[in-house]
């Protein structure tokens, strides 16, 4: 337990930071519509066709087959 | 006539069929409609922090270069928290005590892990660091995950 009489030390000029390689959580979703493809969404997103592939990581618990989305399935779109 | 003619023949198919197979480049789905054999996805890999060490330094990895435990009052205290699986958001937090539970920062880094990556908290005292015994104590989404211990020393 610690002692209440103990003086306590000054941290007030602390200062911090963080980083991290994993890319910022934000909320961006988007929804498929009829003729999607992910190389498509990717285009929208990234405007890079080839980044498909993140999106397909991220979302792999609802895309079993990355050539077959289905329209109404909502995705995650990671930060580029 | 050689009695292995049709022999031959289904192994030069059969080489034929490889070698094409070899030179098939990937390219990127181009509609939802698409004809492609079902692959079976592989499982995402749960979230999970796999290491927490500290140390003076970080490279652009954001993993701790040569880490230690033992600090002077000068030094820049780096924590890096190597994490691996996929979610949409993952909170790590990093809570920094000094001897019995001062608490001396607490910083928090928000992220969409997509596979392995690693996340770096770092602390600086312009004023110099009292010698004691501290601790960094990371937590995910709340629930703790880790901690390390380490001391600064004059």
């Amino acid at each position: 337990m610690p002692d209440p009489n103990t003086p306590k030390a000054d941290f007030s000029d602390v200062e911090s930071g963080s980083s991290s390689t994993a890319p910022p959580a934000n909320d961006r979703t988007y929804t498929v519509v009829k003729g999607d493809s992910l190389s498509k969404i990717a285009k929208q997103f990234y405007g890079d066709a080839q980044q498909w592939r993140k999106i397909y990581e991220a979302n792999k618990d609802q895309i079993k087959n990355p050539d077959l989305i289905h329209p109404g399935q909502t995705f995650r779109i990671p930060g580029a | 006539m050689h009695a292995h003619g049709p022999r031959v023949f289904a192994l030069s198919f059969a080489l034929t069929a490889i070698a094409l197979a070899g030179c098939k480049k990937e390219t990127p789905p181009q509609n939802e409609t698409a004809a492609a054999a079902p692959a079976p996805a592989p499982a995402p890999t749960p979230f999970s922090v796999t290491g927490i060490e500290v140390g003076k330094q970080v490279g652009a990895d954001k993993r701790v270069t040569n880490p230690t435990t033992t600090f002077g009052p000068k030094d820049t205290i780096h924590a890096s928290v190597a994490t691996d699986g996929a979610a949409p958001k993952k909170v790590i937090a990093a809570k920094w005590t000094y001897q019995q539970g001062q608490v001396v920062k607490e910083a928090a880094e928000t992220i969409a892990p997509t596979g392995p990556a690693a996340t770096e908290f770092h602390i600086s005292k312009p004023s110099g660091w009292p010698a004691g015994k501290y601790k960094v104590e990371i937590s995910v989404d709340g629930s703790p995950a880790g901690s390390k211990d380490f001391e600064v020393k004059k």
